[in-house]
């Protein structure tokens, strides 16, 4: 744990309403649990006591003392998946995973929890696995459900692969293709286009299949930094209107095809945010 | 995003959006809310992406990504306009080809809905009878703005209230609108919306001012919250904007939990984008009116959704509520007035404003305006989120909307109001839906949970499953609510586990008064809702957990034990010799199997498997074990004598038991194991009862009967055939003489009647004497054209029968409802469709037709035939049935039977012309003369019976088996006679009668296969060989065959081993024996 981090976390949200709930969150969400030390800084940064800041970071389910496992598997118990057998789904991950709800497997690898609704009741019992929600699970299930877990299918943008496909873009601008047929990525031809960020300049190269958005960056950039995207034919900059809905950073847009259809990707340095907008109705 | 400064510059941008709309091009509609992309909504939007660029369509077809449509069952669905064609449960291919037909201007007909009710496909949404009846003002806009994109949501007219309310330049206006418009709090409690404003407005020299959105949507089973802030959160800021301007709130925050990514994604989203339009922030519209909207993230604490305990969580700390007052409209969050108002609550603000208040009171009824959404979840067929006027009763939601029950299963109860709230009983279904109503059944409208519960629902489980959230859930700050809910859900827990005693009723009751009268919160004095509510209407069920410890709905484990064994009426255990044949031991399969059934070999053939429907594998999600098809596979192969029972010492005593059938002869068989002297006697000449006199030997070969009869016997039992009670002798003679007790259990042999005149003519037949006539003494009735008028299994047997008799040339059978609802076994009614029978449903018949000279001039003349059907000739006993008029139903509510009753459809009364009609509409004992012997009978001719000991209101007089049920299964039968035969032993033993009940576990350690052998339980279902139907044409070869070894074993490893939860660990610590250490039955 990095204390400045956590300092950082903390100033960030200082004076806004609801600070040492989002204070909490963010660090929770950082390193999945809330430690020690993290809590002494917090109490300390706000002037709260210790004794408070603990009350809180117990009173909430959200929260967890405790290291968390590298995957999250919760098990929703609202009233609409327990009368469809939630209870016993619960209880086959259990079994299987060898840990009482709230615990984490001795392999670190998943950490279970029941939750009181998810939201999904019409399709319950609703189980979510590292943000993919399986509908109607039974018990039979469960088994695939703990594989697919820890192979980390649930991570990969949510969608499986093979309904990627390749786009053929070009600059808004100048009407250019950013296609370089020559060095291909994942088998198709990559995107390249110029890109600068904070005083550094270079070129970066995009996968150009849809639904894939692998970035590679020649230049440094740190972390989380949002970058300036331009057309290496005409050096117009593509940052467009839309803001990217996972992390509100700016967009880039670049062209899909001669009928004014668009694709925004985000700007951050590792957000996969992106937005196709086929009918090019947003502006 | 260029920032707008006037209202004027606002307006024109409105006007141009919707001049650009261009209405005519048609418009792909994804429902991609949490639920849709659950579904594969997103796998759906990639297909349709690739297919609108690949083929050049993007001028062509629009695309738009929506929040949820509501329709959540049928999710992922698509929606086509202009056209509003709906395409439920779309997979990426069939996006194709919608996209394909839409680009043709056609409509992909193959992949429509098709209404279950009907089997018509149905083109229009709305049209659909899950849309038809609603009233969508907050649903119906989420299809129609992508909720990422502003422009969709002014487009449709989205802040144009705001901008309303912004230019006449007088809050006042606003307040009095929402005051008239009668709005209450969508949040549950049902406050008055304007009052709370009104209070709030007059709230100055304060500086700050709050108004919260409450978006804790914490009550388990609710999500209707969850979709509007997901699919149209700018209505949600808007609402709050005009709040904040009729009000003169400085500043807004969206308290929401952190359980709804996507809608907190979309609303940051959408707060950008508002505040980059300028309709949002500093000088909005540049009216000189300012405010902004932060959110705040829950962190999962129910509790937080109480007022104070919310604003103690966005102040930091533990979500505690606190004592009120002061209110929070005068002392809130950081001491200064805050205003709290639900989700839904907001999202009505700006169609109040835009339609009027009259247009808005208009809707509902006098005290609750307006609609209300609620999430329509658990077991009902259309699950989603339905939004209807106040007022509209349960059952039009129910049934109409929701379609009813989602399996056969019968629908008994609504909970609303989550933990808060109560469980609704169906016979109080046709209460509106309003405020008041709900709460004077003891209930709440809550935030909108409405989950519907069926008889596979536990009602002492749901109010274990509340307390238990609420125990977990309470905040701890009162101690009768931190010790009082954990009190009344240890209780509960001990009820669900077999240690509940009737005293725990009025304590459950005592204690949640208390929990409810001594509590600060609304959380505490709630929490005992669901309790008090599901004692009230479904004691019995708490009774029947605490006296005979069972769980009629197999939901309490320790109750249940494993399901097959606890379905099974005679207590089998099906999962030990399911295990047994896993194992290749045979005969000890068949020891299991035959030391709780005397009658294997006819139960392997005709038993209507409770065990199968309750088989886990089948309740989740699988193909249930086929453990019928293993008992025939084990009765073929093993010999009977292989069970040996064990002989007592002979007693003194004698038993008459009066009837040979399974219940009669299993009561002789295990009486005279316990020592007794039994004589049977039997009016027939044989034994077997309906086993030999109705059940057709194609489904029970007469042998197999005769083989297994004759293994129960001994010499201990006497029997007597031809020996009828009431005319040879009386209960009374055989109490006087040398019995000591009776058994009563001649059946139900007489047939119910259609009650209409000519039914005694020539060529009617009752069904039991056709199928008497033919299985006692080979006459064949019918012929020609044989109608069966029924839905039983003895209508489905008597046309089965019928058609393998040699003058027969068709048979029809008629049956007032549907299909579905026959009660015959679904696998019969297969058979009986293979081998050529044809069902007519929906049909009743209404007159019978007799033949006489007149008729046969009249059947040529036509019209004229009604009315020759004199009285007189009626009575003509030399008449023979020609024809039946029918008349055709259409079905109509639910009846007590939980179907839905049929109703005939005047004008459309039909003739068929018949040689034959068997009359097979139910049988009921003869029974008249009991009477006179002093038996209690029932209206139907039933004997009354206490129902755990089977003794008749005759001292030394017990009954069982159809004689006490009506007609029922053979397997029913077979316990009857094993319980009577308990019964009469205590009775001569001077025992008390009844004996405490305890659950049924299983209580032997049967070793699980091999791992690796297990994966076979993905496996499907063992299909039972059967004779093909030309095979089966006119003769009377049993139809099903028995499974090969292979099919049979590889059958035995899909068992999911219910037992194991009860034996593994005991096993170990030697609480429980193991196969191989005298587990050897006899």
């Amino acid at each position: 744990m990095n204390s400045e981090e956590i300092e950082k976390i903390v100033e960030h949200h200082t004076g806004r309403q609801g600070s040492i709930m989002t204070i909490l969150e963010d660090i929770q969400s950082k390193f999945h649990y809330l430690p020690e030390e993290a809590l002494r800084i917090v109490a300390h940064r706000t002037g709260r006591s210790l004794v408070d800041i603990y009350g809180v970071a117990t009173f909430y389910k959200a929260f967890s003392l405790k290291p968390r496992g590298k995957h999250l598997i919760s098990c929703c118990l609202g009233t609409a998946c327990h009368v469809r057998g939630g209870q016993a789904i619960a209880e086959e991950f259990q079994r299987q995973l060898h840990v009482a709800a709230g615990e984490t497997t001795a392999d670190n690898e998943i950490t279970f929890e029941t939750v009181n609704c998810l939201g999904a009741c019409a399709l319950g019992p609703i189980v979510v696995s590292d943000g993919h929600y399986s509908a109607n699970v039974n018990a039979r299930k469960v088994g695939q459900i703990i594989r697919h877990t820890k192979a980390g299918v649930y991570r990969t943008s949510g969608d499986s692969t093979h309904d990627t496909f390749p786009l053929e873009v070009s600059c808004p601008h100048c009407r250019r293709s950013l296609l370089d047929n020559e060095n291909r990525l994942g088998g198709y031809p990559s995107v390249r286009i110029r890109v600068s960020a904070e005083d550094r300049s270079g070129w970066a190269r995009f996968s150009s299949l849809y639904g894939n958005f692998v970035k590679r960056y020649e230049i440094d950039v740190p972390e989380n930094a949002m970058v300036a995207l331009f057309c290496p034919h005409c050096s117009s900059n593509l940052q467009g209107d839309g803001r990217c809905v996972q992390c509100n950073a700016p967009m880039a847009d670049v062209r899909v095809n001669e009928k004014g259809s668009v694709l925004s990707i985000c700007t951050r340095k590792e957000c996969s945010g992106h937005m196709l907008d086929l009918n090019g109705t947003t502006k | 995003m260029k920032k707008l400064t006037s209202i004027d510059e606002f307006t024109a941008m409105h006007t141009q959006l919707v001049a650009d709309a261009r209405g005519d091009i048609p418009t792909i509609v994804i429902s991609a809310g949490t639920c849709g992309r659950a579904s594969g909504a997103n796998a759906l939007i990639r297909a349709a992406e690739k297919e609108l660029l690949q083929k050049n369509l993007t001028d062509r077809i629009r695309l738009r990504i929506t929040g949820c449509h509501g329709f959540c069952a049928m999710e992922p669905s698509v929606l086509v306009e202009p056209g509003r064609t709906f395409y439920p449960r779309i997979s990426p291919d069939d996006m194709v080809t919608i996209i394909d037909a839409t680009a043709r201007g056609t409509i992909a007909a193959e992949l429509l809905y098709v209404d279950p009710e009907t089997g018509k496909t149905i083109e229009q949404q709305d049209e659909l009878p899950f849309f038809k009846k609603q009233l969508r003002t907050i649903m119906g806009r989420n299809e129609k703005v992508d909720p990422i994109r502003i422009h969709d949501y002014i487009g449709n007219g989205g802040y144009l209230p705001l901008a309303k309310a912004l230019s006449r330049r007088d809050p006042k206006f606003v307040l009095e609108e929402i005051i008239a418009s009668g709005l209450r709090g969508r949040g549950g409690a049902g406050f008055p919306t304007g009052q709370k404003w009104t209070l709030f407005a007059a709230q100055r020299n304060s500086g700050a001012k709050y108004i919260i959105c409450n978006a804790d949507e914490g009550d388990p089973g609710a999500y209707m919250d969850r979709s509007v802030l997901e699919g149209n959160p700018h209505s949600i800021l808007e609402g709050m904007l005009i709040g904040a301007y009729a009000t003169g709130a400085s500043e807004g925050i969206i308290y929401i939990r952190t359980e709804y990514p996507l809608a907190i994604q979309h609303l940051n989203t959408a707060l950008s984008q508002a505040r980059e339009l300028g309709v949002l922030g500093e000088n909005i519209l540049g009216t000189g009116f300012s405010f902004d909207i932060g959110i705040v993230k829950g962190a999962g604490a129910f509790v937080c959704g109480e007022e104070t305990a919310l604003i103690a969580s966005i102040e930091g700390r533990m979500g505690e509520p606190r004592q009120r007052p002061p209110f929070p409209i005068a002392k809130g969050l950081n001491g200064k007035p805050t205003m709290i108002n639900n989700v839904e609550t907001w999202a009505n603000i700006p169609i109040i404003i835009d339609a009027g208040a009259r247009a808005f009171a208009a809707i509902g009824t006098e005290k609750s305006s307006g609609t209300k959404i609620f999430s329509l979840v658990g077991k009902i067929r259309n699950t989603g989120l339905v939004e209807i006027p106040m007022g509209m009763t349960i059952n039009e939601v129910v049934r109409n909307i929701g379609g009813g029950s989602a399996r056969k299963g019968k629908i008994k109860a609504i909970q609303t109001g989550g933990p808060s709230g109560g469980c609704i009983p169906s016979s109080l279904f046709d209460l509106p839906i309003d405020y008041d109503s709900l709460a004077k059944v003891g209930s709440i409208m809550g935030s909108g949970g409405m989950i519907v519960m069926d008889d596979s629902t536990c009602m002492v489980d749901v109010a274990k499953y509340f307390m238990n959230f609420l125990q977990d859930e309470s905040c701890g700050k009162c101690f009768t609510c931190r010790k009082g809910t954990q009190r009344l859900h240890e209780i509960l827990e001990d009820i669900t586990c077999g240690k509940g005693l009737p005293e725990h009723l009025t304590l459950l009751e005592e204690l949640a008064q208390t929990v409810k009268d001594t509590t600060m919160c609304g959380l505490g004095q709630t929490a005992a809702n669901p309790v008090l509510s599901t004692l009230k209407y479904f004691r019995e069920e708490y009774e029947r957990h605490i006296d005979d410890k069972r769980c009629d709905a197999f939901v309490c484990k320790q109750l249940t034990g494993a399901p097959c064994q606890a379905a099974c009426p005679v207590d089998t255990e099906a999962w030990r010799y399911v295990a047994m044949i896993e194992k290749g031991d045979y005969e000890e399969a068949y020891r299991v199997i035959r030391s709780a059934n005397p009658f294997p070999a006819v139960s392997a053939r005709v038993c209507d498997r409770k065990c199968e429907s309750r088989c886990s594998l089948g309740t989740s999600g699988g193909e249930a074990v086929a453990i019928r098809a293993l008992k025939r596979f084990v009765t073929d192969r093993v010999k009977p004598s292989t069970y040996k029972p064990v002989l007592a010492k002979k007693k003194r005593q004698r038993v008459a038991v009066v009837g040979a059938g399974p219940a009669g002869i299993t009561a002789a068989h295990c009486l005279s194991l316990r020592g007794y002297g039994v004589t049977v006697f039997e009016a027939e000449d044989r034994p077997g009862g309906m086993l030999t006199c109705s059940l057709p030997a194609y489904r029970l070969p007469r042998d197999v009967v005769e083989k297994e009869i004759k293994t129960l016997l001994n010499r201990r039992i006497k029997m007597e055939f031809g020996r009828v009670l009431g005319k040879d002798m009386t209960v009374q003679d055989l109490l006087a003489g040398r019995y000591d007790a009776v058994f009563l259990a001649f059946g139900a042999h007489e047939s119910m009647r259609l009650d209409l005149r000519h039914e005694d003519v020539r060529g009617v037949f009752p069904s039991i004497e056709f199928l008497k006539a033919f299985n006692m003494r080979g006459e064949e009735l019918a012929r020609g054209h044989v109608g069966v008028i029924g839905g039983g299994n003895s209508a489905v047997d008597a046309a089965r029968v019928a058609l393998r008799q040699k003058d027969v040339t068709s048979v029809s059978l008629f049956y007032r409802r549907t299909r579905e609802e026959m009660p015959a076994y679904e696998e019969e009614i297969d058979a009986a469709l293979e081998e050529g029978v044809r069902i007519e449903t929906l049909i009743s018949p209404v007159k019978i037709r007799v033949r006489q000279e007149e008729i046969e001039a009249a059947v040529r003349e036509g019209v004229e035939l009604e009315t020759l059907v004199s009285p007189v000739k009626i009575h003509s006993r030399k008449g023979r049935l020609v024809d039946i008029e029918c008349i055709r139903n259409r079905l109509g509510d639910v009846d007590a039977t939980g179907r839905r009753k049929p109703l005939p459809i005047p004008g459309s009364e039909f003739r068929v012309r018949l040689d034959t009609l068997i009359v097979a509409v139910g049988e009921k004992p003869k029974s008249e003369f009991l009477a006179s012997m002093g038996l209690d009978i029932d209206k139907s001719g039933r004997i009354r019976v206490n129902a755990k000991t089977l003794e008749t209101s005759l001292r030394g007089v017990f009954a069982g088996g159809d004689l006490v049920t009506g007609p029922n299964t053979v397997i029913d039968a077979v316990a009857a006679g094993k319980k009577a035969a308990e019964s009469i032993d205590r009775y001569l033993q001077k025992k008390p009668l009844a004996k405490p009940a305890t659950p049924k576990l299983p209580s032997v350690y049967v070793e699980p296969a091999q791992a690796g052998e297990s994966e076979d339980k993905a496996g499907a279902r063992a299909a039972t060989p059967s004779l093909a139907p030309a095979e089966r044409m006119k003769n009377y070869r049993e139809v099903e065959m028995a499974l090969p070894e292979t099919a049979a074993r590889t059958e035995s490893r899909r068992c999911l081993r219910c037992d194991l939860a009860f034996t593994e660990k005991k096993s170990a610590d030697g609480s429980v024996r193991s196969v191989g250490e005298g587990a050897r039955h006899g």
